[in-house]
């Protein structure tokens, strides 16, 4: 095999893999709050930006190392998260058919979002990089990954992995689950259904905030993403069963490795509508999406 | 009181209300409506043309001349708000002349609006080719056209490398669509070879495989040309893989792209059409480095000086035909046949039949980049006619 082949094969599964993991970790996000409390979030894609650019603000103006910028903004989704559930998401709770509520009170933070960058970051510059977490390259054989990329791919599946043990394996995961299953059955059993709604807006917005910091170490960014990234996670959402976080979880890294593959063999503008199509093939069979309870 | 005299204080009065009436008459400024993007996705172009602009006020408005007013509008970058905008301005404000679009979407949409209601229009910021498509009458633009962007990249090219073989790797974007039409039918005639060709759709965000196929093709140049975090994401994939950046040709190069490729990307080419680091700044064009970079942090480049030229341009035609101050059709005719330069660079201004500028591109190399700017040198120059390539057939 020749290095070109084995160049190209090896950046194909590395892209893949990280577009994958980031598209796995905001439909997670998303499919959290809307397993738990019906919330279809349209704002998530403005949520990601947020992060991203809190992120660049940090490291760039403040002068913060990067990793700590990062930490310090996942950080910052708690009482953000929780200030937002506190005025506006549990008045809805009780509300039936709330999903539509939701989606649109999440169109009017997106709108507010939108109209604050537009007059903030989009005066300021019309690209963001964040600093490198690690600098260097790394040779997988003939390939060079940027270390600064590879780091992020390995945070994004970490943080995977974490968020898979959480909701399997810890007290709240099993609340959590209980709750997506049956509520008023949970509620029988002794669940604070009210506070695991809460948390678990909370655990999804960090779960986006962390997507989006960690797409700006291996992406640059501007402010068009976050509309990109709002359909995708809506489109991983819906393939994979909505509030199902196992489909999430596939259906992301089935996303990334497709975009990577089409792109190749195809051309990339047939990749970014490949999983389209494919949605709309799947849910003309499974339209309850492929792991759906 | 006799009735002559009544009737000469009656006349005394009327001479003297018209005569104030004509005093008022001359100071009333001259309105220009700038209808530009402020917010949007093209916010950061359209208020860094508007910082440009302000910087001219002093200059183009000296003490014992008509003033011009810049009435500034924000379009929101959609194309149906600048329409609605550019109505306004003309109905309303009934402003001699508009201007200020940066992005050729909004420009577009307002050369309609201008060509049909024959209001001149002067397009500081926007390359896409039809903005002045054979017929035009009322539309000026200061920009060189895209696709003789492409056309000068070919030339630049052939004379590092005759035969040359280029990857281009290009956004789905019109503007970026008209810039690979006129390299591809550039190269054709410059017997230099384009291979590969890729065409990212709009939203992308990772070229990995990309890159890696760039390099399998072994080019001796790349022209990477994306819009917006996309162009930076490939900039860097590119050399992460192994491209040297001696072989990067970016098409275009504002102070935001050049800061964020970064000290990595020493050694690479970018196109533009005014710069900073040029080598023959006129002493007004250091000024207004100076003082822009005093107000922004940053020095500025094209997109900024054309604004600021564009001030400058609208106070020669009014100063070359006085009446065309109150007449549309006299001032579109004295911009029409301006002959200038442009005040910070000394470059030619002159128009064709259809608004075009005689065209122009200036070829910098990056040799450091740091938090506060960049130094680059001058390696290149060119200028062609509009119409050397079939600009207006390439692109439609």
């Amino acid at each position: 095999m020749s290095n070109s082949t084995i160049i190209i094969a090896l950046s194909t599964i590395t892209t893949g893999i990280m577009l994958g993991t980031i598209f796995s970790l905001v439909a997670v996000g998303v499919t959290i709050v809307y397993g738990s409390i019906w919330m279809p979030n349209a704002a998530n894609g403005q949520f990601f930006l947020l992060a991203a650019l809190f992120a660049w603000s940090a490291s760039v103006s403040w002068g913060l190392h990067p990793a700590v910028a990062a930490l310090l903004v996942i950080g910052i989704s708690v009482p953000f998260s929780w200030l937002l559930e506190i005025l506006l998401v549990r008045r809805f709770y009780d509300v039936p058919n709330r999903n539509i509520s939701y989606f649109v009170l999440t169109l009017g933070i997106t709108q507010v979002l939108t109209g604050i960058f537009s007059v903030t970051y989009g005066v300021w510059s019309d690209q963001f990089q964040l600093p490198p977490i690690v600098k260097g390259v790394t040779f997988l054989g003939p390939f060079p990954i940027a270390n600064n990329r590879l780091a992020a791919m390995l945070i994004a599946a970490l943080l995977l992995a974490a968020l898979f043990a959480l909701l399997r394996y810890h007290r709240y995961g099993r609340a959590l689950r209980a709750v997506f299953q049956n509520r008023e059955a949970a509620a029988l059993r002794g669940v604070d259904v009210r506070a695991i709604y809460r948390m678990s807006f909370i655990l999804g917005n960090g779960v986006i905030f962390a997507g989006g910091v960690l797409f700006a170490f291996a992406y640059a960014v501007d402010l068009t993403v976050a509309w990109t990234m709002s359909v995708t996670a809506f489109a991983i959402m819906i393939i994979g069963g909505p509030g199902s976080v196992v489909g999430a979880l596939i259906v992301g890294m089935v996303f990334g490795f497709t975009q990577a593959i089409v792109s190749i063999f195809a051309s990339p503008t047939i990749a970014a509508f490949s999983y389209l199509g494919a949605m709309l093939v799947i849910l003309l069979f499974r339209p309850s999406g492929l792991f759906a309870r | 009181m006799t009735r002559n005299g009544l009737g000469g204080c009656a006349l005394a009065a009327g001479v003297a209300l018209v005569l104030m009436g004509g005093t008022a008459l001359a100071e009333d400024p001259v309105k220009i409506g700038f209808v530009t993007e402020l917010t949007g996705p093209w916010a950061f172009f359209g208020t860094s043309c508007v910082a440009g602009l302000k910087l001219a006020d002093a200059q183009i408005n000296p003490p014992g001349k008509r003033r011009i007013e810049f009435v500034t509008i924000d379009n929101q970058t959609q194309p149906a708000q600048a329409v609605a905008a550019a109505r306004n301005l003309d109905v309303q404000s009934k402003v001699l002349a508009l201007s200020g679009p940066t992005s050729s979407d909004t420009a577009l949409a307002m050369y309609g609006y201008a060509e049909q209601n024959k209001v001149p229009f002067v397009v500081p910021v926007a390359a896409f080719p039809q903005l002045t498509k054979p017929g035009s009458r009322y539309t000026f633009r200061i920009e060189p056209d895209a696709a003789g962007w492409g056309y000068a990249i070919a030339q630049f090219v052939a004379k590092k490398k005759p035969g040359a073989k280029i990857a281009l790797v290009y956004s789905d974007f019109a503007l970026m669509r008209a810039i690979a039409a006129g390299l591809k039918y550039s190269a054709a005639k410059a017997g230099l070879k384009i291979e590969p060709e890729i065409v990212f759709p709009q939203g992308s965000n990772d070229a990995t495989v990309q890159a890696a196929q760039v390099l399998a093709a072994a080019p001796d140049f790349v022209v990477p040309i994306g819009a917006g975090a996309f162009d930076n994401t490939l900039t860097n994939q590119l050399l992460d893989i192994g491209i040297k950046t001696e072989q990067v040709i970016h098409p275009f190069g504002i102070t935001t792209q050049v800061k964020n490729w970064g000290k990595r990307s020493a050694g690479s080419y970018y196109g533009t059409f005014f710069d900073s680091n040029l080598d023959e700044l006129t002493p007004e064009g250091k000024s207004f480095v100076e003082a822009f970079r005093a107000q922004n942090d940053r020095p500025p480049s094209y997109l900024e000086n054309y604004c600021y030229v564009t001030a400058h341009l609208i106070r020669e035609a009014l100063d070359k035909d006085p009446a065309a101050a109150d007449d549309r059709e006299k001032f579109r005719d004295a911009v029409a046949g301006l002959n200038t330069k442009e005040t910070t660079s000394g470059i030619p201004i002159t128009f064709d039949k259809n608004g075009a500028r005689k065209e122009y591109m200036y070829f910098m190399q990056i040799q450091d980049v740091d938090a506060k700017g960049y130094k680059a040198k001058q390696q290149f120059y060119i200028e062609w006619d509009p119409e050397v390539i079939p600009v207006y057939d390439l692109v439609k």
